[in-house]
């Protein structure tokens, strides 16, 4: 087998062996010439060069100094910036031009230590960090105030190797504005460190629009090389590069209507979603409670750090697509849409409604005790009947409810791509197997009826589906960029959005569904009367979501939604809102939807730029 | 033991002098060199371990030469094997020195399978060239060399250590070109690679790979990055001028200027000691085992042999040309080490065995 290493082989070239030798003489040619040329170029730089080179040698004082490049700007639809960069001032370290003796290095550390009131600990640990060979500065402090800046230029020369950087930080209108949309930039954490993407020190925008669109955001830093004499003064700049600013982003967000939606959910937890229903922009996008995105930028301390950790109200979590609720009386509104279209509803389908719905040995219950007495479909919508919906599940079936639920986008991602996203939960009744108990109890089906049970949805998918039904059934991939500029190059990326759904109902249903939805504002019974704006025509589904009976919240136990869209014919705006724990939908989550509307239909700076 | 059994006296005949007083010669230079500079390290001065390691690598050459070649090419699969599990435990158990993840640690020592790796590469492209799947050397002996080149490439490119990446293909293609290949093939997927740069850059890579690569190509482009060594290098070779400033008077490398100095760029600090004369005395050591290398290469009586000796003075040379091109700012900035120069425990170890490869063929030539 192994033969063909043996001795008696001769290989592949019979007889050409002087080939091959030819061969590995030309190699050795070739080698010998490329040692040549280097010992050419020695020539050049020891003998033809080597005086100015002594020179350099002599007086060797190239400092290096990084100018940071400030981040892209991100601004609203309207060309309102959503954030902005600032000037700070940085103390940092440049290890290289630290002291090279430990003990006189320790005590410039302890200088700066006793000057600025930083432990001396950290400013150890903070070189140790790195290679006593790195040029580029370690940075201590961020946000330095101006004396402390001054401080450390009056004792500049007892201070080799420590320098104040003028840096661009980030500003926000106010700290907690968009904090989740925008979200927050640090400094490159370990384990980015180690991607090899980032250097130590950069800026990275770890959440929200900063981390996805960080490539783009974040520039290109520049440099100078300057030469400084015996003590540390510079003498002459030798060498510059500009920083490239990041680029510029146009986002779809409307900064009033995002200002005035996080104004109305203060003091709540839960989430808004305002979306064009035309082609899924989102104009705004709330999640309370914020967190205050300026402190994450600078040197947050642990305790800071911890308590929004551990906060048990989540504030890092973006509700709007990382949280998920049972949808409640909104998911009706795709009882209805099934059973219309299979046509196992019709809107002439009367029940007489008590207040109790006995099934499999259960006893359902309205939310309304007394019961709502004779209502057919849209009646049952408008003052969300539990009792009619009930039944209207029986007679839809899971199969039905769940193709519908699927077709309006429950249970997959929206494909926003700011963060992880939740898929929410369409519960399937899948065909029993076997030997083993059937997976799926009709009872599941009388629950999902009203959107409870193991149903769970996200603000976003609920923003998506009422958008379907306010544009004919296009399922909207929410888009919250529009475009992305550079200085230099103009529009470097661009959205023209997308769809991600398509769902097909008869006219004449997509009217029934439209009409309903209008009783639900604007009838004497319906349930989102809180809503209700004279001169808007404003339709919407409100939703009472029960949750797990154990929260010892003394608000209550359900989640309030509404989900709406306006001006009712050629609809060009959805709302959805979403109040934790907060009681009714229709006089919780409605108000604050209507205020919403209210300053963009009617307070005139908001209007003129929502088609914009 | 049967291994040094193996060694008679015919064989001890052939020894290759000239080759082994180059290797010498350079261990020496690099000693007095790394003496020079004082770096205390836990555990010594530099230059005493760099000539513990050397003690360490002769007991790896003699074992080396004593065993036939064609024996270690047979079980080249294996080293190939264990290489690429080596490569790859870097990312399970390895160090992170400055980003990179390149060392793993065994017992007292850090181990750098990269290096190691570079033989079992030479041992592999050999055994597949020479197998009978391979014959005649045509379009499917290179298909055949596709694999044994991107595994490692890729695995050596994540760690990232892009220089020991790129070593991989001139070694290959002067093993290709050896083994008889005819060169009108080899232009034709060269250029094939050429016209597929640009499909590579501008649809498989993001933005700041590009930015990476122009830099990489282009110090100057990043101010904040390699361009400083690149400077301070040339200062310091520049200022050695034509006898060079001695020990005492090298100021760019016992200042501390200048970075990786008795590593990758441990040739700076050797042209500002000794000047223009140093520099050719030392790259004459570098011409003499390459030619001997090339010798043995073009000597050797069956195609297993002349591959190895090929393979390994490849290696040599690549590594030379580049490091010290790299040095010098004729290249860009890789991290490759001057093979007997720079410090380094693994790659001395690894150096001489590849010296140990070369004796090995050379002494059974006549056989």
């Amino acid at each position: 087998m192994n033969n063909w290493t043996g001795p008696g082989y001769r290989g592949s070239l019979p007889g050409r062996r002087d080939a091959a030798q030819q061969r590995i003489m030309t190699m050795s040619i070739v080698v010998i010439a490329a040692l040549l040329v280097i010992v050419c170029q020695l020539w050049y730089l020891q003998v033809l060069e080597g005086g100015r080179f002594q020179e350099a040698s002599d007086k060797n004082r190239i400092r290096i100094r990084p100018i940071a490049a400030p981040r892209g700007i991100l601004f609203d639809r309207n060309g309102l910036p959503l954030v902005d960069n600032r000037p700070t001032f940085t103390l940092s370290l440049i290890p290289r031009e630290l002291e090279r003796d430990p003990a006189k290095r320790d005590a410039t550390l302890g200088r700066v230590a006793a000057l600025l009131h930083i432990p001396y600990q950290e400013l150890q640990e903070a070189v140790a960090k790195v290679s006593s060979d790195a040029i580029l500065p370690v940075r201590i402090r961020r946000g330095l105030s101006i004396a402390d800046m001054q401080k450390v230029e009056e004792w500049k020369l007892e201070l080799p190797g420590v320098i104040v950087e003028v840096e661009p930080q980030r500003v926000y209108p106010n700290s907690r504005f968009a904090a989740h949309l925008l979200g927050y930039v640090r400094e490159a954490n370990d384990d980015q460190l180690k991607q090899g993407r980032y250097r130590r020190g950069d800026m990275v925008g770890q959440t929200g629009l900063e981390r996805l669109l960080d490539e783009f955001l974040r520039g290109k830093d520049g440099g100078e090389r300057i030469e400084v004499d015996a003590m540390g003064r510079p003498v002459r700049l030798v060498q510059s590069t500009e920083p490239h600013p990041g680029a510029q982003v146009v986002t779809t967000v409307n900064r009033r209507v995002q200002e005035v939606a996080e104004k109305l959910m203060e003091g709540k937890t839960g989430a808004v979603v305002v979306m064009d229903p035309r082609n899924g922009d989102v104009l705004a996008m709330v999640s309370t409670p914020a967190f205050d995105i300026d402190r994450f930028t600078g040197t947050i301390d642990r305790d800071a750090w911890l308590r929004v950790m551990k906060d048990p109200e989540f504030p890092m979590l973006n509700r709007t697509i990382q949280s998920q609720y049972p949808p409640g009386s909104v998911f009706k509104m795709v009882i209805a849409a099934a059973g219309l279209q299979e046509g196992t509803l019709t809107p002439a389908d009367r029940v007489h409604c008590q207040g109790e719905f006995p099934f499999g040995g259960r006893v359902f219950r309205d939310w309304k005790k007394e019961g709502h007495g004779s209502v057919n479909l849209m009646d049952a919508v408008a003052q969300s009947c539990d009792i009619f919906f009930y039944g209207a599940g029986l007679k839809v079936g899971a199969p039905a409810i769940v193709k519908y639920g699927a077709a309006f986008g429950f249970g997959t991602p929206t494909g926003i791509e700011l963060g992880t996203e939740k898929f929410g939960l369409l519960p399937a009744p899948k065909s029993p197997r076997r030997g083993r108990p059937p997976v799926w109890h009709p009872g599941e089906t009388v629950n999902m009826s009203i959107g409870q049970g193991q149903l769970l949805v996200t603000p976003m998918q609920v923003a998506r589906f009422m958008s379907a039904i306010a544009n004919g059934g296009v399922l909207w991939k929410p888009r919250i960029v529009q475009r992305i500029e550079r200085q230099e190059l103009g529009v470097i990326w661009s959205d023209a959005g997308s769809v991600n759904g398509h769902v097909e109902l008869n006219p004449a249903v997509w009217a029934f569904l439209r009409r309903s939805l209008w009783a639900v504002v604007n009838t004497p019974n319906g349930t989102g009367a809180g809503a209700r704006i004279p001169g808007l025509d404003i339709v919407g589904k409100t939703g009472t979501a029960q949750t797990v009976a154990n929260s010892k919240s003394e608000k209550g136990q359900d989640h309030a939604w509404f989900a709406s869209f306006a001006p009712a014919r050629d609809p060009e705006v959805v709302i959805v809102v979403l109040v934790e724990r907060g009681g009714h939908g229709g006089s919780v989550a409605a108000p604050i939807a209507r205020q919403i509307y209210n300053a963009i239909f009617f307070e005139k700076v908001a209007s003129i730029d929502i088609s914009g | 033991m049967t291994v040094l059994g193996g060694i008679d006296r015919r064989l001890l005949q052939n020894v290759d002098w000239p080759l082994l007083g180059a290797m010498g010669g350079l261990v020496v230079l690099s000693a007095t060199t790394l003496a020079s500079l004082h770096i205390g390290r836990a555990g010594g001065n530099v230059a005493f371990r760099q000539l513990a390691w050397f003690a360490l690598g002769l007991c790896a050459l003699v074992v080396v030469a004593s065993i036939d070649y064609r024996r270690l090419v047979r079980l080249a699969p294996l080293f190939f094997v264990f290489g690429l599990l080596g490569l790859a435990s870097v990312f399970v158990m390895g160090r992170t020195v400055s980003g990179a993840r390149r060392w793993i640690l065994l017992g007292p020592m850090s181990v750098q399978p990269a290096e190691i790796f570079k033989i079992c590469f030479v041992l592999m492209a050999t055994w597949v060239l020479t197998s009978r799947w391979a014959q005649p050397v045509g379009k499917t002996t290179l298909a055949l060399t596709v694999p044994v080149l991107a595994v490692p490439a890729v695995l050596i490119v994540k760690q990232p250590d892009l220089g020991t990446a790129l070593l991989l293909l001139p070694v290959l293609t002067a093993l290709l070109v050896g083994a008889g290949i005819r060169l009108r093939l080899l232009g034709g997927v060269a250029l094939a690679g050429l016209a597929a740069l640009p499909l590579v850059w501008f649809l498989a890579m993001k933005e700041y790979q590009r930015e990476r690569i122009l830099v990489f190509l282009d110090p100057f482009r990043d101010p904040l990055g390699s361009a400083y060594n690149v400077i301070q290098a040339k200062i310091a070779i520049g200022s050695g001028q034509l006898v060079g400033k001695g020990v005492a008077g090298a100021t760019q490398s016992r200042l501390a200027f200048l970075p990786e100095r008795h590593t990758d760029f441990i040739f700076a600090v050797f042209a500002e000691t000794w000047g223009f004369v140093g520099c050719l005395v030392l790259l004459t050591c570098y011409a003499l085992l390459l030619l001997r290398g090339f010798e043995i290469a073009a000597s050797a009586r069956e195609p297993v042999g002349r591959l190895i000796a090929l393979g390994v003075t490849a290696l040599f040379a690549t590594q030379v040309l580049v490091n010290v091109g790299m040095v010098t700012g004729l290249l860009p900035v890789v991290g490759v080490p001057l093979p007997l120069m720079s410090y380094g425990g693994t790659s001395m170890l690894v150096s001489l065995s590849a010296v140990g490869l070369l004796l090995s063929v050379r002494m059974r030539q006549f056989q």
